[in-house]
């Protein structure tokens, strides 16, 4: 079982990446995370993956609406979305196929239960054999729970994708949290997509996956392409 | 005593939890442990019984929504179904409750409603917390677990029965000991059968002070509408051509598919069924020789069988014996099912039974596919001989 993130230079420089691998992404606000971990979810989908995305901040039907914009050529049944946002707007939303709601981003009892669910969905009904999870974002649940909780959380659910060969990418907004937040987290990741601002836009890499980090690129999202530069 | 309303485990408890005792759903990460205590509240007001849930992580609107998902209406209960609010607090929003706690991270704000709420109740009830783990999330381990002793007290005072819904998350070993042996009356343990991924989910008594203990666990599945089911993932039908196994699966099913050819099954029938707080898949073979390899495929991992039998086609007994040898079944609950009742030549399941030379204590019930009649209780037989079986 193999992955690639689907950011072409990146995935030549790093290589696949085995099954069980958790990988935080961390940059500023607005640098294009959300893009970019929707591209990597997208990715997914064109290798035949299922894809699991945990949404804290846009309502589940936003994230659908992202790949449907696209004009996709992919199956949208191996998307699974969890909603954590939807139902504390006080829409109440049933669960739809693609659409599993949690209560808040503070149900981590039930968010947790959510991505099992979808997890036994792609492997027992559907036999996927490999699915990607994406939370974003760990920093939207780090405000309603503490440290200790999330990383709880984390501590059982990355072990879970390394159980099941799975990939597990999590979204950090920079800024938001003290340097010992971080550095408590980390211990749970095998590496990290950092994206930081460059001198013309906005540049990433990728650490931990290869004995040394990867240069700094310039890069571009065009649709579901990350164009890099550098 | 105050039912659970979960399928099979008022039976471990002795019908259920007594006035002023406690019991926590332990709760394996990933598993659907939040629905028991659900469960319990509804069934307890839908039961005239005072209900009170107490809210730590959904606002108690959308509780109410979720519950109604569930085909539980809380509207209903006449006000019999209270809702303490321990989370608009949390996220700065106003409540509408009558009950709300200001600070839902300091427990002392938390016990102070939480007594004045078993006072105020009029008569003896239950109390239902959404979620004990987040209120240690949010307040503390040992802070929470003291805060858990006084309420006890208080509960026992009032005759209130306590539920708690607790998933054990990676806490210290010390508070994960001290929630399953020392704070409730007793425990009911909610988990995951684990590979790669949760494949099913059980549940069994760890705990319980106040009778025997059940060393027994139940598959269990979550319906919505529903809720939890004892659920067996695998029964099995299968007999003679043209005994009228696709008939049975479909008589007994919710909702049912078969791979048939020209009115004679070639791979398989599939059925789902769901009653009385149990729920099955059902899986019927096909019944012509040519066909014995999909049989002996068919039957891996069923917990139970279901023999056709057309009770007029004596010649085809044999083959109905030697089929459940294909299903290498042997020491399985099986129910033979004398189909075909409503023909004039049937024999009577008593004729089946010397015909076949089937010791007595062998299940054997008459039904008539074709109506339905017989179908549902040769399926609680079958049903109560897997339960039973560990
Ligand atoms: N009179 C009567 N006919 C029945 C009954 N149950 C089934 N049949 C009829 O028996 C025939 C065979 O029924 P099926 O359910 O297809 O039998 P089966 O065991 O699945 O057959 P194969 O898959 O070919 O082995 C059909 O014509 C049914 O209508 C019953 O209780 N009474
Ligand atoms: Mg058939």
């Amino acid at each position: 079982m193999a992955y690639n993130l689907g950011i072409p230079k990146l995935d030549d420089l790093i290589g696949d990446i085995r099954g069980g691998t958790n990988i935080m992404m961390i940059g500023p606000p607005m640098s294009g995370k959300e893009d970019l971990i929707n591209i990597i979810a997208y990715r997914g989908l064109v290798d035949r993956d299922a894809a699991v995305i945990v949404s804290t901040r846009e309502p589940g039907n936003n994230v659908l609406e992202w790949f449907e914009r696209r004009n996709l050529n992919i199956s949208m049944d191996r998307i699974g979305i969890v909603d954590c946002v939807t139902r504390t707007l006080g829409f109440a939303a049933p669960d739809t196929e693609n659409i599993k709601m949690a209560s808040s981003p503070v149900d981590l009892t039930g968010i947790g239960v959510k991505i099992s669910q979808f997890f036994e969905h792609f492997w027992m009904e559907m036999q996927l054999r490999e699915t990607r999870l994406c939370i974003n974002s760990l920093s939207t649940i780090l405000m309603y729970s503490n440290l200790q909780t999330v990383f709880r959380f984390l501590h059982v659910f990355t072990g879970r994708i390394k159980a099941a060969n799975a990939l597990g990418v999590y979204v950090i907004e920079e800024g938001m949290h003290d340097a010992q937040t971080i550095v408590t987290l980390k211990q749970l990741f095998d590496g990290m997509i950092e994206i930081r601002e460059g001198d013309d836009g906005y540049q990433i890499r990728v650490v931990g996956l290869t004995p040394k980090p990867t240069p700094w690129f310039d890069y571009e999202v065009n649709g579901v392409d990350v164009v890099l530069r550098g | 005593m105050i039912e659970t309303g979960i399928p099979k485990l008022d039976g471990y408890l002795h019908g259920g939890v007594p006035e002023g005792r406690s019991l926590v759903y332990y709760t394996y990460p990933g598993v659907a442990g939040d629905v028991f205590g659900m469960q319990t509240i509804c069934h307890a007001t839908s039961n005239g019984i005072l209900g009170v849930y107490v809210a730590s992580s959904t606002d108690p609107q959308m509780i109410r929504d979720q519950f109604s998902e569930f085909g539980w209406a809380t509207e209903d209960y006449n006000g019999r179904f209270i809702v303490v609010d321990a989370f608009s607090g949390l996220i700065g929003a106003d409540s509408q409750e009558r009950y709300v706690v200001s600070d839902p991270e300091d427990v002392n704000s938390l016990t102070q409603c939480i007594k004045k709420v078993m006072e105020e109740m009029s008569e003896p009830g239950i109390i239902v917390f959404e979620s004990l783990s987040t209120i240690m999330d949010l307040c503390g381990e040992s802070e929470t677990l003291d805060a858990l002793e006084e309420w006890s007290q208080y509960a026992m005072l009032y005759d209130h029965a306590l539920v708690y819904n607790f998933t054990a998350w990676p806490y210290s070993e010390e508070t994960l000991l001290h929630v399953k042996e020392n704070v409730c009356n007793s425990v009911i343990s909610v988990g995951g059968i684990t590979g790669d991924v949760i494949f099913g989910q059980y549940f069994g008594v760890l705990k319980v002070d106040w009778t025997d203990i059940a060393r027994k666990s139940t598959l269990f599945k979550v319906l919505k509408p529903g809720g939890i089911r004892a659920y067996i993932p695998k029964i099995l039908v299968t007999g003679p051509f043209d005994a009228g196994k696709s008939t049975f699966v479909h008589a007994l099913s919710n909702r049912a598919i078969s791979v048939d050819r020209l009115g004679t099954t070639i791979a398989l029938d599939h059925g789902h069924v769901d009653r009385k707080g149990f729920a099955a898949d059902i899986f019927g073979t096909p019944g012509q020789e040519r066909f014995d390899p999909i049989v002996k495929l068919l039957s891996g991992e069923a917990m139970g069988i279901f023999l056709l039998l057309d009770s007029t086609n004596t010649t085809d007994f044999k083959r109905g014996k030697r089929m459940l040898e294909i299903t290498e079944s042997f020491g399985l609950p099986v129910v033979i099912v004398a189909n075909k009742q409503d023909m004039s030549e049937a024999l009577t399941p008593e004729e089946i039974r010397r015909e076949l030379d089937m010791p007595a204590n062998v299940q054997i019930m008459p039904a008539v596919a074709a109506t339905g009649e017989g179908v549902f209780e040769a399926f609680e037989t079958l049903v109560d001989m897997v339960m039973e079986v560990d």
